[in-house]
């Protein structure tokens, strides 16, 4: 009795937040994951049963969700590459000392606070030739044959969230990579600059080497975020011209609030968690070796 | 190797005046200890010579060549960081060669520069580790091959060896002094502690307030201070002063004792003088003698080599440094003598020494 009672101890202390995690983290999630595997339609009262793997096929032969995987990788890779290199430029100028930058860095970090909705809207306006400027500029500049909606245009169409997703998401990169800047003590390029080194080789040899953990760290999180991110999508060209501009992210959506099927859009959501964890382990491994190698 | 001149240089940041009208001529091969308390604007002065600050007004010549506008990089010196700046993603030897690999040195040329500077300072089993895992006084030693690998000009210190333990700083310090004997470089090396400067230098330029208070050979600075300030900052323990006038051919302390005014110093009647005694000057004598002071023992410091004894007499706290061994205990009433000759008399409105 005694002995059960020592071996218990230490689970009883760990108890609170072991319940705490299951209860907030698995529980929704197991949840989440039957429903892939039930018949779960909000219209029809009588759903809500077994149907193993039959979403899943489905899936297999779906051309519109193999469109969005496509639309997912475009629409993500390249909101996290212009994300990541306006925002190391920005946080580069915002490093160096000058009148007034603590205004600019206030006024630089602002579309942050922007609402993901708002400046949706925002930038779809902005797109329109009746009440934005961009096409007329656009136009201006000899980009468009004439000032249309890119929005409008299937070619063209994914640029619109993708333009709205870098401005949104730049000082994310910007205020993560000032930070990282502003730890690298000042004497090592000092000592760079005595020893002959240019700005480009100081920033290749002592910049880029710091920066580097949190590169990598941020870009690997932002990924899986945009990816996961259809906000700007999905009130800016709901998917269309045509799927165009479809990211996995918002097909689910479209699955789950439009044709309120939550069974199929559960199962599509599961892929697309799969995906993601493969790619973080990817890049956890990556990580790992290039550590071991050093 | 060069001689560095520094012409009228001024600092200002911003509006703020950092160093003033500074003048001083650094020898071929000569070691010069800049020396002053925290924030007198030594490392300024040592940065501009690097070319890591602008100059305010002023000229500054390497070997007759104005430095003023040309890049760190082309003075050709190499400047060792209080921090050792060392690069963290790079080995050891990578950090060493990479000014030479800048400046496209050929190879077996690198090679045999970084034997050399890992042979004069221990380095060669840490050549192949990064500077996070060595100790203190290892990096420092790296900083140092850093900065010997290229055979600079001149070599610049701010504070090399402040950031080791005593014991560590003790015998790097002796490693330095070493160094530049067998190199023999042109070095400027900046500290806020005298016994360094006392130890390294050839010279030493002791800066108070962004001003040179007084240039010379070690000795001189201990043996003949030009001010108040030099007087207190050099030595260890510290200077003794006790403030008077001059009375009737002698200086009258304001509690009213007198001390003789030693041969060859002329003073007016009247005079503010503050007379300063070294604590190792200062005699415990047996009894009652001609210019001798009873006092009573306030506190007793033993050094091991020596012992520090604190007396309350003219008025303040004096201290005395003797090799006795139990001289003096604490409340124990004695008799000391000044040694008359070795007085420093200044004057204490310009602070100027007058004998
Ligand atoms: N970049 C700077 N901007 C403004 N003031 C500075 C700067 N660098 C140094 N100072 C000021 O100049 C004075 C001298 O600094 P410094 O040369 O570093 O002193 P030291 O090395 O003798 O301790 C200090 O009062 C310091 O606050
Ligand atoms: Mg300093």
């Amino acid at each position: 009795m005694q002995k059960i009672a020592t071996r218990l101890e230490p689970w009883l202390y760990s108890a609170p937040v072991l319940i705490l995690i299951v209860a907030i983290m698995l529980v929704p999630l197991a949840l989440g994951v039957s429903y892939a595997f039930r018949d779960i339609r909000l219209l029809n009262p009588f759903s809500g049963a077994f149907v193993g793997f039959k979403h899943f096929r489905e899936l297999a032969g779906d051309g519109a969700f193999r469109g969005a995987l496509v639309n997912t990788l475009w629409w993500t890779f390249s909101s996290v590459i212009l994300q990541f290199l306006f925002g190391l430029i920005l946080a580069l100028l915002l490093n160096r000392p000058f009148k007034g930058r603590a205004l600019a860095q206030a006024l630089c970090f602002l579309p942050w606070a922007v609402p993901s909705f708002l400046s949706g809207l925002d930038w779809a306006w902005m797109f329109n030739p009746v009440v934005g400027p961009i096409p007329h500029w656009l136009y201006a500049l000899g980009i468009l044959s004439e000032p249309s909606n890119i929005l409008s245009d299937p070619e063209t169409a994914m640029w619109g969230p993708i333009v709205a997703n870098v401005w949104w998401g730049i000082p994310f990169f910007a205020i993560t990579m000032l930070a990282a800047l502003q730890a690298i003590p000042k004497d090592l390029y000092e000592a760079a600059e005595i020893d002959g080194a240019g700005p480009i080789e100081r920033f290749r040899s002592i910049t880029v080497p710091f920066l580097a953990p949190t590169m990598a760290i941020s870009i690997l999180l932002r990924t899986v975020w945009i990816a996961n991110f259809a906000d700007l999508i999905i009130v800016m060209t709901n998917g269309g011209p045509a799927d165009r501009t479809q990211i996995v992210a918002s097909y689910i959506f479209t699955q789950a609030f439009r044709r309120l099927d939550f069974g199929y859009a559960s199962a599509i959501a599961l892929v697309l968690l799969v995906l993601l964890l493969a790619y973080s382990m990817l890049i956890v491994v990556l990580r790992q070796t290039m550590l071991t190698r050093h | 190797m060069a001689s560095i001149t520094i012409q009228s240089i001024t600092k200002t940041f911003g509006t703020v005046p950092v160093l003033n009208d500074i003048d001083l001529s650094i020898a071929d091969g000569e070691f010069v200890v800049l020396v002053g308390p925290s924030g007198c604007g030594k490392s300024t002065l040592l940065r501009m010579i690097a070319g890591l600050e602008d100059i305010t007004a002023g000229e500054i010549r390497i070997d007759d060549r104005r430095i003023n506008e040309v890049a760190p990089k082309d003075r050709d010196i190499a400047m060792v960081f209080q921090s050792y700046a060392l690069y963290p993603h790079m080995t050891v030897a990578d950090n060493m060669s990479y000014s030479l690999k800048l400046r496209k040195t050929a190879r077996e040329k690198i090679t045999d520069a970084i034997g050399a500077a890992a042979g004069k300072l221990g380095l060669d089993p840490l050549l192949e580790r990064r500077p996070k895992a060595l100790s203190g006084g290892q990096r420092q030693r790296v900083a140092m091959g850093r900065a010997i690998v290229r055979h600079p000009k001149a070599f610049l210190f701010d504070e090399p060896l402040s950031n080791l333990d005593a014991r560590l700083r003790e015998q790097m310090r002796a490693e330095i002094k070493r160094l530049h004997k067998s190199i023999g470089a042109t070095s400027v090396y900046v500290t806020h502690d005298q016994i360094e400067a006392m130890t390294l230098a050839d010279r030493i330029v002791a800066m108070h307030g962004g001003i040179i208070q007084q240039v010379g050979n070690p000795l001189d600075l201990y043996d003949r201070p030009a001010n108040l300030f030099v007087a207190g900052f050099i030595g260890s323990p510290a200077m003794n002063f006790v403030e008077g006038h001059c009375r009737a051919g002698a200086i009258e302390t304001d509690d009213g004792s007198k001390i003789a005014v030693p041969d060859g110093v002329h003073l007016k009647d009247g005079q503010a003088v503050t007379v300063g005694v070294r604590p190792e000057h200062v005699r415990i004598v047996a009894g009652p003698e001609a210019g001798s002071y009873a006092a009573r023992v306030d506190l007793v410091e033993p050094t091991g080599f020596g012992t520090i004894v604190h007396v309350r007499l003219l008025g303040q706290d004096l201290k005395i440094y003797t090799l006795e061994r139990g001289a003096a205990e604490v409340g124990q009433p004695l008799h000391i003598a000044l040694d008359g000759a070795r007085l420093h008399i200044f004057d204490r409105e310009t602070t100027n020494r007058i004998g």
